[in-house]
């Protein structure tokens, strides 16, 4: 399988980075670690004329911790070194364990953190050789018209399968987008869009180049859970991300659930809201449980079924609340 | 496609190249220096059999678009032999069975190495953990476990002879 | 090789294999580690319909693009070929029809990979659609449209056979059980995807290739007559094979697409598939339905067997006409069975063709009836292994299907498995969501007929004695990386009495090794290995005779030993193994030396139709225990433990043995837990390793394997096989685990956590309905 052709810049600065975004328009794309984007253009799903390599831009490689302005990690920061920071164990533990649980070992050395944020949406219509895909006639996230998990929808259904990005929302992250127009920030949350085509409201020439957790956030108790069939290797068929603070009486103070790859973007549970200011209660935990399946829509996007996707989120994260709120307070 | 002129640093070599930027590390390697100890066992990026060490860490060629390695130290497993003799991670896997068919082999041997290089007593689950992105049809892992743990046996004993030697000496 | 000296036999050594140094250092050579100079690289166009026919076809665009030297398509290379006589219904490419998704059409060599692509594109096919059939047991009602015109009803082949008599076994029994199993395909993904490189040389006509293969014969034969040239024109090369598992055991297309495009372009043509490619190819274990009705007596006793198996072959025969019989034949030569009836079908899907995989044709069937039986034991209330104790063979002797047993470790086995894994203490007694299973299971060493029949042995080996006492091994045998050209070195070397250093190997080269007929049914340490020491003997023999007439004395007095000749009884004779063989070699310079194998007579089977299949000199035995970790609520199993027993005659290299003995319940327990080729309407979705999902070092537990040494009285130094024969009692024991565990069983594949839950749910519902009965059963 070899690759379309291409050109290679590889800027050292951030500006020289957003020169080039802006000198090739939307001929460009940008590469990180290359873990997602290198096997789909062996797979034909992208055909850019210019590869704007990120790695030389080694300004966007860091991880801060400011007691004001809290945890910033660079756009560049590899998988492996996220997982690996004594800081993001200590106060951001949920973080810690998605990132753990990222494909391997091997291609958490190479993956990104803005490449894993700016993942391409997944389904098993989608993620398949070019001889593949022209057999089937296409799909409508790439040269087709038909949505072949749900014939006749009008929006792409292909699931957002990152890690990090359901744990960042725990944790109230916001991302920095770059851009030859100048900066913005915008809370991770938004940088989503539920279309599996349309992904992300960034636009093209906008480089993510870091996210800021807010210190407000340090030190919340939290966990990650992942389904998937093999232990490593294995994008998520579900993932349940949470997140809480909790008084010294138990009381829950605030908390986030977020739930990854069972939608077309990663997406906050709403119904978390009803564990503010009270105890932990099983039966209330149960009730948080269920609810979240109704945030969850899995279509046949991925190996397993829907169903077992949806129980397994209501496992997931009734077991996360109960890991990390019922052991807490009382030891 | 326009080529570049390239240099890349492969086993502590410099090799200069002419090649088109769509081309990976691997297929140069294989291809253009002929170091073809690295193997392609799929195309979605999974197997790790491509492994080699970019500045001693563990990462998959097929992912690599060579121009974009020229300020790395690359090594293959063609890199790790000392002057012909096999070093303990290779001789382990010898003696323990822990190469049948061969093709993880080079990207298992590399990716101990590193575990081995910062963590030289890993329990067993971090030797699992840390082979877990080394895919093996064969062995069920069994034995590459032990030639794991083998291999620090040999190391211990390289070490002690060693220190031993510098106390006699 | 520190514990290997000339003093301690290489019997039973744990030695490395002879190639582990080009492995771990990388220098050894695998297909697509070669080139040649000028060498082109060769890409096939594959079918994107399952069902069609070809109306016409236009290369002319992908011919004219520059880079482009080969195009060929079926019209050129019309000659049927398969891996079976009886089975000759593919051609390198289509010619009239395409019969899968993937199926191939034509093929280019060019300059670069990327222009080979871009030629692909250019080639333009009109097809006309035809109806297409998915499931084999629709596909059995089929009458138009089939996929083979000379293939009724898409049965490719079906068989029936009835021995003793099931109608009066059934009368006997107390208690008759009847389930319907169902395994989906699955394949063998081997690590080194197929590659093929061929040169052609028109000067005189010769073709060498260089394949990943396991079966460098039946390839040479093929290529020969598919590309109508004479077979002494065509040489096969097996350089180092990256895994098989049966996956390299036919001939696969791009072996000779790559050959055509060599000599149609006139330079050397590489092909190395994708791994989607490897998929398409596939020849996996195929999708097996089941239907099994034992009955037994209140005491466990088996009286009759009865199987109904449909097989879902895919679009090609392949080995199919094999795997069907053996999915029935080997419902034997494990137990006592009195009465047995197996009717079986192969029948025809557009979808790839299935072949031959580790444990071929047994496992699926393996799988149901020891499942069947593990059920019938917790019904009657016996001992799951004691219903085995009870209906153990009582060998030597032939079953009722014509198959000769002479050893047979499972009952060594079976105790071994239930002391070493603590059986009594843990089967039933575990707490919720832990569980122990226990199943056992079988396997050929080797065929006892040859795909091809004639009287050529089955195995030959050339020998040749340097004058400095060095040996080199000719051998047509296939190391596929489980450790053949290690066994052969390790026999001829006792036999010699020499060190292993002294004995070389020359293997699979078609130009320089007489023949072998490959790595498949598990006979090469069993066949190649005899013929090893056959050729051993010779020159032993031929070294004894010089030495005796050299110096006058008897031949009964001398004795090979540590290297040397010495004499006995008194004879004062010492000689290095240089000057006999200088002796022996005498006028003609060099001492050579042969020995082949062929299986006896009385182990080739009986007469009636399919009789052939089945029959081998010695079959293997494995018993095991595997103990999980159900979650009920998520339906995930953990697996803990196994302990494996592997009676494998004689372990010649203990070390290998222990870890084709490990990769095989290590395959097991992929098939039973994650693995699956999984079809959308003829479509392969998850052809790739990611979404395949082989399992990784973190869902692969400790395997404890014990070796029992039944010493086969045919097998060399006593050894049979040893390679696939575990794999298949993995299954079953998982899903009495699973069983013991949480108490349902799952009669599908694999035993994903849905199908778990949803037999807790049945469970849990016929529990409302019916109160009171036991969780356990
Ligand atoms: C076999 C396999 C298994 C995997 N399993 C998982 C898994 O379990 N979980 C998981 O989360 N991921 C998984 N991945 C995906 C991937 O390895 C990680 O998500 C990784 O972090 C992606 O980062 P990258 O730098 O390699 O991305 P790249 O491939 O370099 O980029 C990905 C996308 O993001 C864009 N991009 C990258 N950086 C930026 C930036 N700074 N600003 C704007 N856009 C940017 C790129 O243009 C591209 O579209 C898997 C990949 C493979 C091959
Ligand atoms: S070749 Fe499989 S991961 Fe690189
Ligand atoms: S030894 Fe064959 S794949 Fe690992």
């Amino acid at each position: 399988m070899s690759l379309p052709s291409f050109e290679v810049v590889r800027p050292r600065t951030l500006e020289g980075a957003l020169e080039e975004l802006e000198r090739h328009g939307p001929d460009a794309q940008m590469i990180a670690g290359g873990t997602d984007l290198v096997p789909s253009l062996k797979q034909g799903l992208f055909s850019p004329r210019v590869l704007v390599d990120l790695k030389g831009v080694r300004e966007l490689d860091f991880i801060r911790f400011d007691r004001e302005a809290g945890l910033e990690l660079g756009a560049l920061t590899t998988i492996t070194r996220l997982a690996q920071s004594p800081v993001v164990a200590e106060y951001f533990p949920v973080l810690q364990a998605a990132a753990k649980t990222v494909a391997s070992p091997l291609l958490r050395n190479m993956g990104t953190l803005g490449g894993n944020l700016c993942l391409d949406t997944r389904c098993l219509y989608y993620n398949q050789s070019a001889f593949w895909r022209e057999s089937l006639g296409y799909c409508l996230k790439k040269e087709g018209t038909v949505c072949h998990v749900a014939p006749g929808s009008s929006v792409c259904w292909a699931v957002f399968s990152g890690d990090t990005a359901p744990a960042l929302m725990t944790l109230a992250a916001t991302v920095r987008l770059a851009s030859p127009r100048g900066e913005r920030e915008i809370p991770l949350r938004e940088l989503y869009v539920n279309d599996g085509w349309v992904r992300l409201t960034k636009r093209h020439d906008e480089i993510l180049t870091a996210v800021r957790i807010p210190l407000s956030s340090a030190g919340w108790k939290g966990t990650y859970k992942k389904l998937r069939i093999r232990n490593s290797i294995d994008y998520p068929l579900a993932g349940v991300a949470v997140a809480m603070r909790w008084a010294s009486d138990g009381v829950c103070q605030d908390v986030r659930i977020a739930l990854t790859a069972v939608n077309p973007a990663p997406r906050l549970v709403e119904a978390a809201a009803r564990l503010k200011g009270k105890r932990y209660d099983p039966s209330l935990v149960d009730e948080v449980a269920h609810e979240a399946i109704r945030t969850a829509k899995p279509l046949r996007t991925s190996a397993s079924t829907m169903e077992y996707r949806r129980h397994m989120v209501r496992v997931f994260v009734r077991r996360a609340l109960n890991e990390v709120w019922a052991n807490g307070p009382h030891c | 496609m326009n080529k570049e002129n390239i240099r890349l640093r492969v086993n502590k070599r410099d090799y200069q190249l002419e090649i088109a930027p769509n081309r990976l590390l691997l297929d140069v390697l294989r291809q253009d220096l002929g170091l073809t100890g690295s193997k392609r066992g799929c195309d979605d990026s999974s197997c790790g059999a491509c492994t080699v060490l970019v500045d001693g860490e563990p990462q998959m060629a097929c992912l690599m678009l060579a121009v974009s390695y020229q300020d790395c130290e690359i090594t293959t497993i063609e890199g790790i032999a000392c002057e012909g003799q096999l070093e303990p991670l290779q001789r382990a896997f010898c003696d323990e069975g822990g190469a049948q068919c061969g093709y993880c082999t080079p990207g298992m041997i590399l990716t101990a190495r590193h575990l081995l290089a910062h963590n030289p007593r890993p329990t067993d689950q971090e030797i699992n953990e840390a082979l877990s992105g080394n895919l093996c049809r064969c062995t069920g892992y069994v034995q590459i476990i032990a030639s794991v743990r083998k291999a620090i046996e040999l190391l211990e004993k390289q070490e002690s002879g060693v220190a031993a030697a510098g106390q006699g000496g | 090789m520190g514990e290997t000296t000339t003093q301690s036999s290489p019997i039973g050594a744990r030695v490395p294999m002879v190639d582990a140094v080009d492995k771990v250092t990388g220098a050894g050579k695998y297909a697509d580690d070669l080139t040649l100079p000028g060498m082109l690289v060769g890409k096939i166009l594959h079918s994107p319909h399952a069902h069609a026919r070809i109306r016409s076809m236009d290369t002319s665009a992908a011919e004219r693009l520059p880079g482009v030297r080969a195009v060929v398509t079926g019209a050129e290379t019309p000659v049927k070929y398969g891996i079976l006589p009886v089975g000759h219904d593919e051609t390198i490419f289509c010619v009239d029809k395409v019969r899968y998704i993937g199926d191939n059409v034509a093929a280019v060599a060019a300059e670069s990979e990327a222009i080979a692509e871009h030629a692909l594109r250019l080639i333009r096919v009109d097809y006309e659609v035809l109806p297409a059939y998915f499931d084999p047991e629709q596909s059995m009602q089929a009458e138009t449209n089939l996929i083979h015109d000379d293939r009724p009803h898409n049965i490719e082949r079906e068989y029936h056979h009835h021995f003793g008599n099931v109608e009066e076994g059934f009368a006997q029994a107390d208690y008759i059980r009847q389930d319907r199993f169902d395994c989906p395909e699955v394949t063998h993904a081997a690590l080194e995807p197929h590659s093929t490189l061929a040169r052609y040389d028109a000067e005189d006509g010769t073709l060498t290739v260089w394949s990943s293969t396991q079966v460098p014969y039946y390839l040479k034969k093929t290529l020969a007559a598919t590309l109508q040239m004479p077979e002494e024109k065509v040489r096969v090369i097996k350089p180092l094979v990256g895994g098989g598992f049966g996956g390299k055991s036919e001939v696969i297309p791009l072996e000779l697409a790559a050959a055509v495009l060599a000599r149609k372009a006139g330079a050397p043509v590489k092909i190395t598939y994708t791994r989607e490619e490897v998929f398409l190819a596939n020849r996996g274990r195929p999708r097996q339905i089941v239907e099994l009705k034992t009955g037994v007596t209140r005491q466990g006793k088996l009286t009759a067997v009865e199987a109904r198996i449909i097989q879902d072959g895919g679009a090609y025969c392949g080995y199919g006409v094999v795997t069907i019989l053996y999915s029935g034949q080997l419902l034997n030569a494990m137990y006592d069975i009195p009465n047995v009836k197996f009717d079986g079908y192969r029948v025809l899907t557009n979808k790839p063709a299935c072949g031959a995989m580790r444990g071929h044709g047994t496992v699926n069937t393996r799988f149901a009836f020891e499942q069947q039986l593990n059920r019938i034991a917790s019904v009657l209330g016996l001992d799951p292994v004691e219903i085995r104790r009870r209906n153990l063979l009582h060998p030597p002797c032939v079953t009722l299907n014509n198959l000769r047993v002479l050893s047979y470790g499972y009952p060594e086995c079976i105790d071994r498995v239930v002391e070493r894994s603590g059986w009594k203490e843990k089967y039933g007694k575990l707490p919720y969501g832990k569980g122990i299973g226990f199943a056992g299971s079988h396997y050929v060493s080797g065929a006892a007929n040859p795909i091809i029949r004639s009287a050529m042995p089955q195995s030959t080996v050339n020998l040749s004695v340097d004058r400095q006492g060095g040996v080199t091994i000719f051998t047509g045998a296939s190391e596929i990386g489980q450790g053949s050209d290690t066994v052969q070195v390790q026999v001829v070397a006792a036999e010699l009495g020499l060190p292993l250093e002294q004995v070389r190997i020359v293997a699979a080269d078609t130009a320089r090794t007489p023949v072998d007929l490959g790595s498949y049914s598990s006979r090469v340490t069993f066949m190649a290995g005899n013929a090893a020491i056959a050729a051993a003997r010779d020159a032993k023999r031929r070294m004894l005779q010089a030495v005796a007439r050299a110096y006058g004395v008897a031949e009964e007095d001398l004795l090979m030993e540590g290297g040397r000749v010495l004499g006995r009884n008194g004879c004062p004779l010492s000689l290095t193994l240089a000057e006999a063989a200088r002796l022996a070699a005498g006028p003609a310079g060099v001492l050579t030396a042969r020995g082949s194998y062929n299986t006896p007579e009385e182990s080739r089977g009986g007469t009636f139709k399919g009789a052939g299949v089945g029959p081998s000199p010695a079959y293997s035995y494995s018993a095991q225990a595997v103990e999980v970790t159900v979650d009920p609520e998520t339906g995930r199993v953990t697996v803990d433990r196994i302990v494996v027993a592997h009676d494998c005659g004689k372990a010649i290299n203990p070390m290998n043995v222990e870890g084709q003995v490990i990769g095989s319940v290590w395959m097991g327990l992929g098939q039973a837990l994650q693995e699956v080729v999984d079809y959308e309407n003829g479509r392969i979705k998850n052809a790739g390793l990611l979404e395949y999902r082989t399992a990784s070092t973190l869902e692969s537990p400790p395997v404890e394997t014990i070796l029992v040494e039944s010493n086969d009285p045919e097998g060399p130094f006593g050894a049979k096989e040893a390679g696939e024969g575990s794999l298949a009692a993995t299954i079953p024991a998982l899903t009495h685990a699973i069983y013991d565990a949480v108490g349902v069983w799952i009669d599908t594949l694999p035993v994903t956590p849905e199908r778990i839950l949803r037999a807790l749910q049945e469970k849990q519902q016929a529990e409302w309905k019916s109160p009171g009965t036991g969780a356990r059963m």
